[in-house]
């Protein structure tokens, strides 16, 4: 089932164009990032997703429903320019966010405490806001999101202004949320994050969708590049575009090799061995999520 | 309650309440009626000025007391009259001249007044007739009272006077007595001769009673002295000393009339002022919660659970509540005041509380008072959706609370002086003003045709307001940067899309 659908959505705000023909689907359970430089459209594609403001053309469809406030026991956010009530206590804040969302008094209150213990705020629970670390209320803030043990959760930008601590935090209570069987999508700019949680993975730039997939098929965008150590210079073998030569050691010298896209560096094993190519190290180095990104949207915004 | 309205309402509304500034102001209103009778109880100068008279001939002193005395009694029996009129009390002895209500009473209906036992007698009659409850008459402190003139001072001459008179009416701060002397009078042996004057020693300028009484009696004295060195008798001469004309007075019964119109209009302009103050000081709160969900970036939290929409209508019905709470406890607090007091308070409230008797009228207030708060809740929470910070929505706020709160005091006093003028009855339509100026009508009467146009056209303007604000709130909410401009926020009216 799809948790989340967006089809050939567009948003204008006046003149600009901030989302351009947006398509992507997140199907249950997964963890989806959204993933994007400054200005890629990010925040707007999921405030149009949470009904915050609406498309200029196109179909969005939330746990199989149009977007509204109806879907919002369903529903947890995390925005990305956070903010609490200074004056209300800890557990209020979370029990008035999750009778917003539809829940008892009683269910948000004890999913609340619970919540807060699991934080380390268990003993914070009646102090105020304005009272509480900066960290804490960080806590605090994503407490509020998730709640009502979302099935969709949306996180837009979670990990910025987080201290090392509250990230990991908060990597857990994603992965924990995930085992549960919620849809988790975010939106990030710090890759690292997204390599270590997304299932899947969507690109964006200037509102337009560049890739959509797994980090395994967004990995192969990239040609790959191998660290080889030979006598010869590889420059010559099968998929071979590039061999730079490093380092030279009794005779055996070290290659960065770049392959031709779509090169399986497999291929170019098997060729090693058909044609007596000496060898001391074949050793693929794979690229990171950071180095697609820049190769997709980099290329991209160097066009605009 | 699950209704997210009715969440948000409630959250406004503990916010406010947690507040030190509202438990402040909601106290210093009965405060500050509670301090302001009882410390002018103990600021207040006694009423009675005191009068020393140095009479070394012996007859004009008596003579002076005794008219000080007769218009000491014409005061009481006018307030007499006025009771008496106000309670129904007339039955009680139809001939008696405080049952006369139509006249300026003269000396002698006044000294028979006395004669038959003054207000002690009127209140035994009043008694029989009046209803068990009926608070009775107080007569107030009287104006005057003559303390005798030690020796020392009665056989001082003039010039001896000058020196020993000023610092007794006007002692130095550290030697004020307990009983001050406010006046003294000395009347020579010879006045009227042009030889010696008459002479007042005082701390200021002399009070016109005292004034007109010395004038009288003394003018009277010589007048006499006149008649007979004109060789009339003194009997006649005393005869045309007491010729007096009967001065009746017109006007329409107590409770009618201006009166009236003063005393029917004071709840209803109460009311307006209540109005004005609750809405100033729960609309300044709800919009600093309103800016601090701005400042704070709570909007987009709360706006993935509710709609826009919902926030405002939640944020309007919080703030109402408030507005009501406080209006409800100030109006407690008056009652309990008037129950405790029972006298005073109540006796003024109960003609006040006249108009109430009428449920068209009750009813209107009421519409007219939950409308103005509506519309003028609406304009506050729209500026904290357009405001970043206090400061931002202070350039909105001062003008709007300007054109709210200036035609307030043309208001009241125009409508205690006409409450049908023209100009008061073009400001009831001016939707703005529609709920100060109706509510402070409402008293004196308003024409039912002017009642419901005046509230329909309010409704039809705050309908239209809701639907244009709430465009500018909704799209306000999320927008960054620096304020709008007066055409932005136009456009924004304008446009139909929520964001």
């Amino acid at each position: 089932m799809t948790a989340l659908l967006l089809k050939s959505v567009t948003k204008d705000f006046g003149d600009k164009r901030a989302v351009d023909d947006l398509s992507f689907s997140v199907r249950d359970g997964e963890v989806f990032g959204f993933l994007g430089g400054n200005g890629a459209g990010k925040t707007t594609s999921l405030r149009m997703v949470l009904d915050i403001i609406r498309p200029s053309s196109g179909r969005i469809e939330v746990l199989g429903r149009a977007p509204g406030r109806e879907n919002s026991a369903d529903l947890g956010f995390l925005p990305e320019e956070r903010g609490l009530y200074r004056t209300m206590t800890a557990l209020d804040t979370i029990t008035y966010f999750g009778r917003l969302k539809g829940m008892s008094r009683a269910d948000a209150r004890s999913e609340g405490l619970a919540l807060l213990d699991r934080f380390g705020l268990g003993s914070s629970a009646g102090t105020k806001i304005d009272k509480l670390s900066k960290g804490m209320a960080q806590k605090v803030q994503l407490a509020t999101a998730v709640v009502n043990a979302p099935k969709l959760l949306i996180l837009d930008e979670p990990f910025s202004g987080l201290d090392p601590v509250n990230q990991g935090l908060l990597e857990a209570e994603i992965q924990r949320l995930s085992r549960q069987g919620a849809t988790i999508v975010f939106s990030t700019h710090v890759m690292q994050h997204a390599e270590r949680l997304c299932d899947r993975l969507l690109l964006l730039a200037q509102g337009r969708k560049l890739f959509e997939g797994t980090q395994d098929e967004a990995r192969a965008t990239l040609p790959a590049r191998l660290s080889v150590v030979s006598r010869e210079t590889p420059l010559g073998l099968p998929g071979v575009i590039t061999a730079t030569e490093h380092a030279d050691r009794d005779g055996w010298r070290e290659w960065d090799v770049r392959l031709a896209p779509g090169s399986d560096p497999g291929d170019l094993l098997q060729a090693c061995t058909e044609r007596s190519f000496a060898l001391r190290r074949f050793e693929q180095s794979r690229p990171s999520l950071h180095d697609v990104f820049l190769h997709i949207v980099g290329g991209e915004e160097a066009h605009a | 309650m699950s209704n997210p309205i009715l969440l948000i309402a409630a959250r406004e509304f503990r916010q406010i309440a947690a507040t030190r500034s509202f438990w402040i102001t909601l106290l210093i209103i009965p405060l500050a009626l509670a301090i302001g009778p009882i410390a002018s109880h103990f600021m207040e100068k006694p009423h009675t000025r005191t009068v020393m008279l140095i009479d070394p001939s012996g007859r004009a002193g008596p003579a002076v007391a005794q008219r000080l005395q007769l218009e000491e009694q014409r005061g009481l029996l006018s307030a007499l009259s006025h009771y008496s009129e106000i309670h129904g009390l007339d039955r009680a002895d139809p001939t008696a001249p405080w049952a006369q209500h139509d006249r300026y009473y003269s000396d002698a209906e006044v000294e028979a007044f006395v004669a038959a036992g003054g207000v002690a007698h009127a209140q035994a009659l009043m008694r029989r007739v009046a209803p068990r409850d009926l608070p009775q008459f107080k007569p107030g402190d009287p104006d005057y009272r003559i303390v005798p003139t030690p020796p020392a001072i009665a056989a001082s001459s003039p010039a001896q006077l000058a020196k020993i008179l000023p610092p007794l009416v006007n002692p130095p701060k550290k030697e004020r007595r307990a009983e001050p002397l406010d006046y003294a009078v000395y009347v020579p042996a010879d006045f009227g001769s042009g030889r010696s004057p008459v002479q007042i020693w005082s701390d200021g300028q002399p009070q016109g009673g005292l004034m007109a009484a010395l004038q009288d009696t003394l003018t009277r004295t010589m007048r006499l002295r006149f008649l007979e060195a004109q060789g009339l008798s003194p009997a006649t001469a005393e005869a045309a000393g007491q010729i007096a004309p009967l001065i009746v007075i017109n006007r329409p019964p107590a409770g009618k009339g201006q009166e009236q119109v003063v005393i029917r209009s004071i709840l209803p302009l109460l009311v307006s002022y209540l109005l004005l103050m609750s809405l100033m000081l729960s609309g300044s709160w709800m919009l600093q919660g309103t800016v601090e969900e701005r400042s704070n970036k709570l909007i987009e939290t709360v706006l993935a659970c509710v709609s826009p929409n919902q926030l405002m209508y939640g944020k309007l019905v919080g703030t109402v509540s408030v507005g009501l709470t406080m209006v409800a406890i100030w109006v407690a607090c008056a009652i309990g005041a008037a129950f405790a007091t029972q006298g005073m308070i109540a006796d003024f409230l109960r003609p006040a509380l006249a108009p109430l008797a009428q449920p068209s009228v009750a009813m209107a207030m009421v519409y007219y008072f939950l409308a103005g708060y509506l519309m003028i809740s609406m304009i506050f929470l729209t500026i904290g959706a357009m405001s970043d910070s206090f400061r931002d929505a202070q350039a909105y706020l001062s003008p709007v609370i300007l054109v709210i709160a200036m035609p307030f005091a043309i208001i009241a006093q125009a409508v205690l002086r006409d409450p049908s003028s023209l100009a008061v009855r073009i400001m009831s339509w001016i939707p703005i003003w529609t709920p100060f100026t109706m509510l402070a009508r409402l008293g004196a009467g308003v024409p039912l045709w002017e009642v419901v146009g005046c509230g329909l056209t309010l409704a039809a303007f705050i309908a239209i307001e809701v639907v244009l604000l709430a465009r500018v709130f909704r799209a306000s909410l999320l927008s960054a940067g620096s304020k709008p401009s007066l055409a932005h926020i136009g456009r924004l009216m304008r446009s139909r899309a929520s964001a």
